[in-house]
């Protein structure tokens, strides 16, 4: 019993261990991962629109890593109006491929085509991205005063910091500094690969070391006799105890061939006699070829 | 006559511009060594029985990704659009070395390891390999996304070494891949040096206890069991350990007879052949015989060392903790290196050299099968860490 309760609490300590490393944020891939990503207010001497003008635009990132479409949903600059912009359906130019971007021209002349919206930005300084129920908020943003030609987002792509960007870049990535890659910062702070070994080995040996712990506890948990709990203790007898250890695979193995001997080797009823037969003739049959062990009888 | 003439010149310069299409203009120093290397496989898969499945896919597609062409006819491995590209677009995107994994899944018995999970211990050992290689890998000036596509080859695992390659190195992938594949095969010769060099004549003579026998409970918990709890830790293997798994369980559940039978038979023939041939094919000597190809080819037999050592010595350390007829035969601790089951076959082999009634196979599948848990569990830290 006591044995038992010690299984499931190693069980138990387990679970709560799985839960712990695994506690974080799991990420939807969905619309709801568009991101108002970058928005230019006044554009004077900025991004030139494919009609030849310049006017205010807003970036949209997609933040996840599948294509979403953005079609059918909404884009507002009136926070009583979640329904002000519909992004047309079924265009192939909504499909935002993964981190990719999608920009939308606000210069309130909407017959342009599904990119220009029938508002401007310096009409209100709230923008907002709502889903095809026109009630799910994606994104939205208060525009505080802005700057000529300087457009204002996100630091990096689809992050929480806002802020006036050093460069415009529609359809580009907000960071323009240098990116260093994760393998290269792990190389800079890591050298020797000390610490990718000890960190890198802990784990192996952590996961490893978990199965381990399940295997050498999973046969008495699943083993366990809830009847057995629940009545009374009786004495086990010696003989009996010796019958509940483990059996080796060498017993098996020994039971198993003496088992297939007997079955197909020991016939109650033989399928062929051997047997001595006196042959009635004067001379030696052992020297006639005729009477040899396979001669037929005819 | 003149027209006879020009007509004759006209074939002439045909024949001339044919023959610059030829592989025969176009062949270099390279191609022959790589070819070379490639007649080499083949005869070592053939003649010596190592790796034969793998060597002779690896080593034809030696031969023929070496065969000099004028590029711009989309017949190499790397040109846009040709045949062979579209077939090694299952080698860089990853494609292949999952199928791979869900094969061996349905092929592995991983009873040794559920009746002494002990042993699972040395699978997480011989990983050291790993990391020693990327060590060395780093002070030789490869970065460290290189160092760990190479460091991987340690694992002993081809299809690993694919898959993170593709990932996190792909101008390397080639080399690493044949790296890969050569130490694999060339484990008999690697390892018993070692494992004699680091073995009492009292140690190599251990004999363990026999593994109990397991239920099918277990053999059907496992997979379950054992693909939550790894990938929880490191979901970036999931591909690779995600399909193991899921072979295992295919196999070990005994309701899904038809779909083991394919993971392990048609299956994985076919991606064997694909993933081999492609693989030699991408050994072209313009972008293979380079230094660091070299480089790479000498850090693999490191960590083959370094693995081999480690398991060996884990093994012994662990030994210490033992009660008297619990302990381990540290001729096991080589088979941590998951090539299986060939490491494992070394342990049987080398252990019968010094007592003839002692037959470790089954207690060396343990850890051998444990290695392909923890080399697929590292290539996730490394990609989870690098990428």
């Amino acid at each position: 019993m006591a044995e038992i309760r010690k299984t499931i609490s190693i069980a138990g300590a387990i679970i709560a261990m799985a839960l712990v490393l695994t506690a974080g944020r799991s990420a939807a891939q969905s619309a709801l991962d568009l991101r108002i990503n970058e928005v230019l207010v006044y554009n004077d001497s900025n991004y030139v629109d494919s009609y030849g003008q310049r006017n205010g635009w807003i970036e949209i990132f997609n933040s996840a890593y599948n294509t979403v479409d953005i079609g059918g949903m909404y884009l507002t600059n009136d926070p009583a109006n979640p329904t002000k912009y519909w992004i047309p359906k079924g265009d192939p130019l909504t499909k935002i491929a993964p981190r990719n971007y999608i920009l939308f021209f606000a210069d309130a002349v909407a017959t342009r085509g599904i990119q220009h919206l029938n508002f401007t930005l310096q009409e209100t300084d709230y923008l907002a991205l709502y889903e095809g129920n026109g009630k799910t908020l994606i994104d939205a943003l208060k525009l505080g005063p802005q700057k000529p030609d300087v457009s204002y987002g996100r630091l990096t792509d689809g992050g929480v910091e806002w802020g006036f960007l050093e460069k415009t870049t529609p359809g580009a990535n907000n960071y323009t500094g240098v990116i260093i890659t994760a393998g290269e910062k792990f190389g800079a702070m890591d050298p020797y690969g000390i610490g990718m070994t000890l960190i890198a080995m802990t784990v192996v040996f952590l996961a490893l070391l978990l199965l381990y712990i399940v295997f050498k506890n999973t046969k008495k948990l699943y083993s366990i006799d809830v009847k057995k709990m629940f009545t009374r203790k009786e004495k086990v007898s010696e003989a009996q105890k010796a019958s509940d250890e483990e059996i080796t695979g060498e017993v098996n193995a020994a039971i198993a061939l003496a088992l297939h001997l007997y079955v197909s080797e020991l016939h109650d009823h033989e399928e062929a006699v051997l047997t001595i037969k006196k042959v009635a003739r004067t001379y030696s049959p052992w020297s006639s070829k005729i009477y040899g062990m396979r001669s037929l009888h005819r | 006559m003149e027209q006879s003439g020009s007509f004759l010149s006209f074939v002439v310069e045909h024949l001339n511009e044919f023959f610059t299409y030829t592989a025969f203009a176009n062949i270099t120093a390279g191609h022959i060594i790589m070819i070379c290397i490639g007649l080499l496989f083949i005869y070592l898969a053939i003649a010596k029985e190592y790796e034969p499945l793998l060597l002779i896919p690896i080593g034809f597609g030696i031969l023929i990704g070496n065969v000099a062409f004028v590029p711009g006819l989309q017949i190499g491995i790397y040109e846009t659009g040709s045949v062979l590209n579209y077939l090694y677009f299952g080698v860089l995107q990853g494609i292949y070395p999952p199928l791979i994994f869900l094969g061996i899944g349905a092929m592995t018995d991983f009873s040794a390891l559920i009746s002494n999970p002990k042993l699972m211990l040395i699978g997480a050992a011989a990983q050291f390999g790993i990391f020693g290689a990327y060590a060395i890998a780093l002070l030789l000036g490869f970065s460290p996304s290189e160092a760990g596509a190479i460091a991987i080859i340690g694992g002993a695992d081809g299809p690993t070494a694919i898959f993170l390659s593709s990932k996190l190195a792909p101008e390397l992938m080639g080399a690493i891949a044949i790296s890969a594949y050569s130490y694999m095969a060339l484990v008999p010769v690697i390892q018993p040096p070692i494992m004699r060099l680091l073995t009492s004549s009292r140690e190599r003579v251990i004999r363990m206890k026999p593994p109990r026998s397991v239920s099918k409970t277990e053999k059907v918990l496992f997979p379950i069991i054992g693909m939550l709890l790894t990938t929880f830790i490191v979901p970036s293997g999931l591909p690779l350990l995600g399909m193991l798994f899921f072979g295992n369980l295919l196999k070990e559940s005994g309701v899904t007879k038809r779909l083991a039978d394919t993971a392990k038979g048609p299956m994985i023939d076919i991606v064997t052949i694909l993933i081999g041939l492609t693989v030699g094919a991408s050994t072209q000597a313009t972008t293979f015989l380079t230094a660091k190809s070299v480089g790479i080819f000498a850090l693999g037999a490191a960590s083959f060392v370094i693995a081999t050592t480690a398991g060996v010595l884990f093994v012994k350390f662990f030994n210490i903790f033992l009660k008297e007829g619990n302990k381990i035969n540290p001729l096991i601790g080589n088979s941590g290196v998951s090539a299986v089951p060939d490491s494992a076959r070394v342990s049987q082999f080398v252990g019968l050299e010094y007592d003839k009634t002692n037959h470790l196979l089954m207690h060396a599948m343990g850890p051998n099968v444990a290695g392909v848990i923890g080399s697929a569990v590292a290539a996730g830290i490394m990609l989870g860490f690098l990428a």
